[in-house]
């Protein structure tokens, strides 16, 4: 009975350096420098103009992503923001975790990858699409940020609030649209940077039109050596990684009205590990790799009956599989195998039956299927079906309002069914000042991983992890073998998942209060019922234990997000933003407000009840959020500077006094300031050259951060061949 | 020479009478508070203070990676706040045991006392009087008076940082081997009653855990009010 105390042991993995890179560097840096001067006079043909003259007004934006629609930015009555190719190069950014967490209200998480925190949810909570569909292959709910290359990447358009009434699960945070380049006009560019850590990313890109034919084709190739920031320690923070990601577009033109395109995107990423698994004070070394695999195939049948009427149909295919072996000086080898599915017929009617009305319905078939020894086996098939139609129609009944109102109804072969209504309404006072507001419900369905899941960690405190659909037979077959000490309260709560609900509200308003200043805000609140999560249903005689998935919690998430942008002087312009986030446990809010259930410690370690007021709510979240960007660009002499400040606030990390929830008294990460800048010329003869360096200031918290390097830099070159004139 | 060990005798014994004076007198007495890591029980009015009493030291981990130590607990006498012989536990000279995170009480299958005990949320100071219809619990493994695990009990157990923290507002209402009443509070689990920091060695986690800090005031006159 004395060791209950590990009750919790979680595997710690701990990514250790390793030591024989160093003779390698060498080579590798003359091996990228070969690589910049092929890859540059391979293009160096005769240049022409590619020089994106001037930033276009942000009204002229047009957005997809927000009513599966084209519309402008200006006309979409819910949050939408848009990064443009521009922005993304000038930040230096790779991946699209780079260029994310530089965004106002938007967080970046460590752990299983880099996950995106939006509205204050946690990634599982935001759809990430490439080019309107899904990607797959999230670990413990998160998607790995770090899978998708900005190189092709021709604008991101980010929607907040719940947008399940048109994209389904996962979309209750919001969603992240990355649109790649679509243009099939005859180009060629190359472009190679080097870095910090040796790390190199290179991309080719080439387009051309055959007659009917549009063709383009895309090639980033990642690597670097990763990085430790504990010099004196075998862990090591980032793993050497790299990446290659190769994407090819058709576009076959029938005639004016019927069209027909195929995309494929291929990602293979390959991460050397060098672990330390730190199992209560014995650390258990492993070495091997990681590999995953991403393909995604995007048919798509447009036709145009008339100017009223337009249909498309659209076949996905994607599919995820990554795998991990590692050996071990323990002797116990590591073999994790993961491989998901997904498959995806849909049509899309628009159709227009009266000037200022646009109905949009659509209707589609999902077929999901994952195997993976991450449950009871990997040859067993486990397979969803979703049956699902949606409907929203788009009306303005006057110019200056405009009505959106959709829903969809999601039918899932494992769990309840979703319904997803939405609402959002705009009204225009004039060019200078809008307002707009929206409700919408979210939801996100159960994953397989709490579903299926039967994991046990043999090697940190035995514990066992078994999916909603599993655990009751599993335990049940231990119980007879006697193995089981004692069954929890919340074994009896056991029972089918319901997915998880959200009802989001925002409202917003865009001043132009000056031709070169504006001001944007909207305040949001997020009320989340049914989450799902881990909890103790048994102990083992062994006093190991074993969780499973309950729908336990309730939340909700709120604030304001706020940006100002001003425009200086001709080609300077200062951007800044702010979000003020409050969250809460519902349950635990409740409590604490009636007091006398919740107890903290005062200096001497003494219990005394703890306020209403020191309660914060939900961990790991700032509650101030800032940045202010500075961006320059020459009028005539092509170059620019960008500087950009980004502030994230204390947030909490750990339950000090143990009472189980989060308050002031608790272990809170340090607030601090990333300082990123960059520089560079974007010449109109199609050369782009530019440098920058990032967290400028050196900043470092290894606990609480250990996937932010200190102080890095780097050099590009980036060459365009083009025959239109922009 | 005599007359040297005779004044130096007078002396010793008026230094011995006013040293025995002074600790008869109980005006004022100065209690080094400073918890230096060492075992060292004082009391404050109705309130003794234990510091670091160990539970039992870790000498080994378990194939899964848990803590064990020799196995045996080491015994508390709340009325005479002192550590009672391991060898004298088949008796009613001990009240509360600690080994690792558990605590036993003299009764049931622990002990031969008529102990008992059960977990009352609170603070501390808040609990004048034990509520009449209160009901002890007894040892009878693998369930305690005092329940074990993590958040069940006394303590919370942080996997991620691998660290033992006391559950704030819990305290545990002791019925002594002999019958009497007592209120603990445990307030630190760590050496020196400081908890390793969350970016701390597991190492260090280890060896300074099972250091008790707790608090308690017993009643002697076998009331049920503090």
């Amino acid at each position: 009975m004395s060791c209950t105390q590990y009750d919790n042991s979680m595997i710690k993995l701990n990514e250790i350096r390793n030591n024989f890179v160093s003779e390698i560097k060498n080579m590798n840096k003359l091996l990228s420098l070969f690589l910049l001067l092929t890859s540059l006079n391979a293009v160096a043909q005769q240049p022409s103009r590619l020089y994106d003259s001037a930033t276009r007004h942000q009204l002229d934006e047009v957005v997809v992503t927000a009513t599966r629609n084209e519309r402008k930015i200006t006309n979409v009555a819910v949050p939408v923001s848009i990064i443009n190719q521009k922005t993304i190069q000038r930040a230096g950014s790779l991946r699209l975790r780079d260029i994310l967490q530089e965004q106002t209200g938007l967080f970046l998480t460590s752990g299983f990858g880099a996950g995106v925190q939006m509205q204050g949810l946690n990634p599982d909570y935001t759809l990430i699409l490439v080019d309107g569909e899904p990607l797959v292959g999230r670990t413990a709910g998160v998607l790995d940020l770090n899978r998708i290359t900005v190189g092709n990447i021709r604008k991101i358009e980010i929607v907040k609030g719940p947008s399940s009434s048109l994209y389904g699960s996962e979309a209750l945070a919001g969603v992240i649209n990355i649109i790649t380049d679509k243009s099939y006009e005859k180009k060629l560019s190359a472009g190679l940077r080097y870095g910090t850590y040796n790390t190199v990313d290179g991309n080719i890109q080439a387009s051309a039109r055959f007659n009917k034919l549009g063709t383009s084709f895309f090639l980033n190739a990642y690597r670097t050596d990763g990085y430790s920031i504990r010099p004196f320690s075998v862990e090591r923070s980032k793993l050497p990684v790299w990446r290659l990601t190769p994407q090819v577009k058709l576009n076959y033109t029938f005639s004016d009205r019927t069209s027909l395109s195929l995309s494929i995107r291929y990602n293979y990423e390959q991460i050397r590990n060098e672990l330390a698994v730190s199992n209560n004070g014995q650390i258990v070394y492993s070495r091997g790799k990681e590999v995953n695999r991403d393909l995604n195939i995007i048919p798509t049948l447009t036709h145009q009956f008339s100017n009223r009427l337009k249909t498309s149909m659209r076949l996905y295919g994607t599919r995820f599989e990554g795998s991990q072996q590692l050996s071990t000086t323990s002797g116990l080898g590591y073999d994790d195998y993961f491989r998901q599915q997904f498959y995806r017929v849909e049509n899309q009617t628009d159709y227009s039956p009266l000037k200022d009305l646009t109905l949009v319905a659509g209707a589609g078939y999902i077929l999901e299927n994952v195997n993976s020894n991450r449950y009871d086996s990997k040859e067993s098939t486990k397979t969803n079906e979703v049956k699902y139609g949606f409907l929203q129609a788009d009306w303005k009944p006057f110019k200056a309002l405009t009505f959106i109102a959709g829903f969809r109804y999601d039918d899932n072969k494992l769990y309840a069914s979703a319904f997803s209504p939405k609402i959002a309404a705009q009204y225009t006072f004039s060019d200078k000042f809008r307002v707009q507001a929206s409700f919408g419900k979210g939801f996100k369905a159960p994953d397989f991983r709490q579903l299926y899941l039967n994991f046990t960690n043999t090697a940190a405190g035995g514990y066992s992890v078994y999916g909603a659909l599993e655990a009751q037979r599993v335990i049940a077959l231990q119980q007879q073998s006697g193995l089981i000490k004692e069954l929890s309260d919340d074994y009896y709560r056991l029972q089918t998942l319901r997915p998880e609900f959200s009802n989001g509200y925002n409202a917003g308003f865009t001043w132009q209060i000056l031709p070169t200043l504006q001001w944007q805000a909207n305040f949001f609140r997020n009320d989340i019922t049914d989450l799902i999560e881990s909890r103790q249903v048994a102990t083992r005689v062994d006093n190991s234990q074993l969780f499973s998935y309950i729908n336990v919690k309730n939340a909700y998430t709120q604030g304001v997000e706020t940006s100002v942008k001003y425009t200086l002087m001709e080609g300077l312009t200062v951007e800044a933003g702010y979000q003020l986030l409050l969250t809460a446990d519902k349950d635990e809010l409740a409590l604490v407000k009636k007091g006398g259930f919740y107890f903290t410690r005062d200096a001497n370690n003494f219990s005394v009840p703890l306020a209403a007021s020191d309660y914060i709510g939900l961990p790991n979240r700032s509650r101030h959020m800032a940045n202010l960007k500075l961006n320059y660009e020459h009028p005539t002499q092509h170059w620019f500077f960008t500087l950009r400040n980004l502030y994230r606030g204390d947030w909490a990390v750990f339950d000090k006094d143990g009472n189980g929830i989060y308050n002031r008294q608790d272990g809170f990460a340090k607030g601090f300031l990333m300082v990123n800048i960059s520089a560079g010329i974007d010449l109109p003869n199609g050369w782009r050259m530019m440098a920058g360096a990032d967290n400028l200031t050196n900043y470092i918290d290894i606990t609480n951060l250990p996937n932010m390097p200190g102080r890095t830099g780097y050099v590009s070159f980036n060459y365009t061949f083009s025959t239109s004139k922009k | 020479m005599k007359k040297q060990i005779i004044q130096t005798a007078i002396v010793a014994s008026l230094l011995i009478g006013m040293v025995a004076c002074d600790k008869n007198n109980d005006s004022a007495p100065v209690i080094d508070k400073t918890n230096d890591g060492t075992f060292k029980v004082f009391t404050e009015g109705k309130v003794t203070t234990v510091q670091n009493l160990l539970g039992d030291t870790i000498i080994g981990l378990s194939p899964i990676g848990q803590p064990f130590g020799s196995g045996k607990y080491t015994l508390f006498s709340l009325e005479n706040k002192a550590i009672v012989p391991n060898s004298d536990s088949a008796s009613s000279n001990w009240d509360i045991g600690v080994r690792g995170t558990t605590i036993i009480t003299n009764s049931g299958k622990s002990g031969p006392g008529n102990g008992g005990a059960f977990v009352w949320l609170g603070a501390f100071d808040n609990l004048t009087t034990i509520p009449t219809d209160s009901v002890f619990r007894t040892d009878n493994p693998p369930t305690y008076a005092i329940p074990t695990g993590s958040g069940r009990g006394w303590y919370n157990y942080d996997g991620p940082t691998n660290l033992v923290t006391p559950l704030p507002g819990r305290v545990l209402v002791i019925r002594t081997a002999k019958g009497k009443y007592a209120k603990i509070e445990i307030l630190n689990y760590y050496k020196k009653g400081q908890t390793p920091a969350v970016s701390d060695a597991d190492d260090i986690k280890l060896r300074n855990q099972r250091f008790y800090l707790l608090r308690y005031t017993y009643q002697a006159d076998g009331s049920k009010t503090f």
